[in-house]
């Protein structure tokens, strides 16, 4: 018999065993305890590649286009951090590229980083710091927050000019569901039982 | 221990087994559960992250970052986020103007849901937050089955009211026609951002246990 300590309200709770693809709550305030997934380390592999390819057409091409007076203007991803900086708030700029693109990039990093070497049975040296890392940005990766923002500056846009979303918009809109695919297949517990199952 | 005994007659009393009652801690990062002789580490044997029977100043950490928030709440709400230049004028547009500015294009829905993520959901945080703190710093929480949900609501919804920021990030970038029409970011943003940012820390430096410490006193 081993005991699981609610993190949110350090409730003990007698455990006979990780119960496998469940989610597990505190019984008294309903906190997760740990959530393990029926998938497997080539799911979360996969996705992170899928999550890769789109997050680089995502950056290289333009995300919407803006028509005015026969010229159009086209803005990146980049291209909306560096407005920011050029205009005087490098503080902004740096939010959105911090938010917008380097926690999903870091996160698809980090993710095959620790899994492929889980997969080939070796170990990737310093993954608990870069585990660890990577809970702690969970919630400051916004992709998701970026997708509606667009769509708000579209419409913002659309009664003055003519707008229209680009390429990188829709791999960017993707690999938001790639993200939380990603996030969901892979619970903290989860990857800490792929580490220690190949490494004890 | 130093109460005296309960007369035979009063009630049960309604005593959790808590990991601190047992001597064990839990990791707030990785969650694991801190059993014998690690139960006494500084750090998480399995993540490394430093582990706390509670977490240390968390309750004047969240009170300072909710305390510093509120007062930017302010002028990010009052003061001009944006302004527009076009060569007939120039035209300044706070966050609720702007609110205004498309609910009046026909575009309501989109309107509701930045009127919810800019205004409402930072001023319900600051609300939320300062309430916590008070009754934890009171040692009066009453209901915290309801108190842990409004946090966990909170701490949730936070990261929705970057919509803006990122909103704005895309129509600099975009509107820069020279001398037809360009926006430019009004300092005002700066403060908004700030809101968001802090309150997340807030929400984040907190330590939800403390809600259920009156709870395990009995």
């Amino acid at each position: 018999m081993s005991v699981i300590v609610c993190h949110a309200c350090d409730l003990a709770h007698r455990e006979d065993g990780i119960v496998p693809a469940a989610r597990v709550r505190c019984v008294r305030c309903r906190a997760e305890l740990y959530r393990t997934s029926a998938a497997g380390v080539d799911t979360a592999i996969a996705l992170a590649l899928a999550a890769l390819v789109l997050f680089i057409i995502a950056n290289a091409y333009p995300l919407v286009a803006f028509k005015v007076n026969g010229t159009t203007r086209m803005a990146t991803l980049t291209g909306a951090a560096l407005g920011l900086y050029d205009q005087g708030y490098a503080t902004l700029g740096l939010l959105v590229t911090f938010t917008a693109v380097l926690v999903p990039l870091t996160q698809i990093l980090a993710f095959l980083y620790v899994l492929v070497p889980v997969r080939l049975g070796f170990r990737a040296p310093g993954q608990e710091r870069l585990l660890r890392v990577l809970t702690a940005l969970r919630p400051w990766g916004m992709s998701e927050v970026f997708v509606l923002g667009a769509i708000v500056a579209l419409v913002k846009l659309s009664s003055e000019a003519e707008v229209a979303p680009r390429i990188a918009l829709v791999a960017y809109g993707l690999l938001m569901l790639m993200l939380a695919a990603m996030a969901s297949v892979t619970p903290t517990e989860q990857f800490w039982r792929w580490i220690n199952r190949r490494h004890r | 221990m130093d109460k005296p005994e309960a007369p035979v007659s009063s009630p049960p009393v309604r005593a959790a087994v808590t990991g601190r009652s047992l001597g064990l801690r839990v990791c707030t990062r990785c969650r694991a559960t801190l059993r014998g002789i690690a139960a006494a580490a500084q750090r998480c044997p399995r993540c490394r992250s430093p582990v706390h029977v509670r977490r240390p100043h968390s309750l004047a950490t969240t009170a300072s970052l909710v305390i510093t928030a509120a007062i930017l709440y302010i002028p990010a709400n009052v003061l001009p986020v944006m302004r527009t230049h076009t060569f007939l004028s120039d035209q300044d547009d706070t966050i609720m103007s702007g609110v205004i500015s498309l609910a009046h294009s026909g575009s309501w829905p989109v309107a509701l849901l930045v009127f919810f993520a800019s205004i409402v959901v930072p001023l319900l945080k600051l609300i939320a937050l300062g309430e916590i703190v008070i009754a934890v710093s009171r040692r009066s929480v009453r209901q915290p089955e309801q108190r842990s949900r409004l946090f966990r609501v909170v701490e949730y919804v936070g990261r929705w009211s970057m919509l803006d920021v990122f909103a704005m990030s895309l129509l600099v970038a975009l509107v820069q026609v020279q001398s037809l029409a360009t926006v430019e970011v009004r300092p005002a943003a700066l403060a908004f951002a700030g809101v968001v940012v802090l309150t997340m820390l807030a929400a984040q430096s907190f330590d939800e246990r403390l809600l259920w410490d009156g709870e395990s006193r009995g």
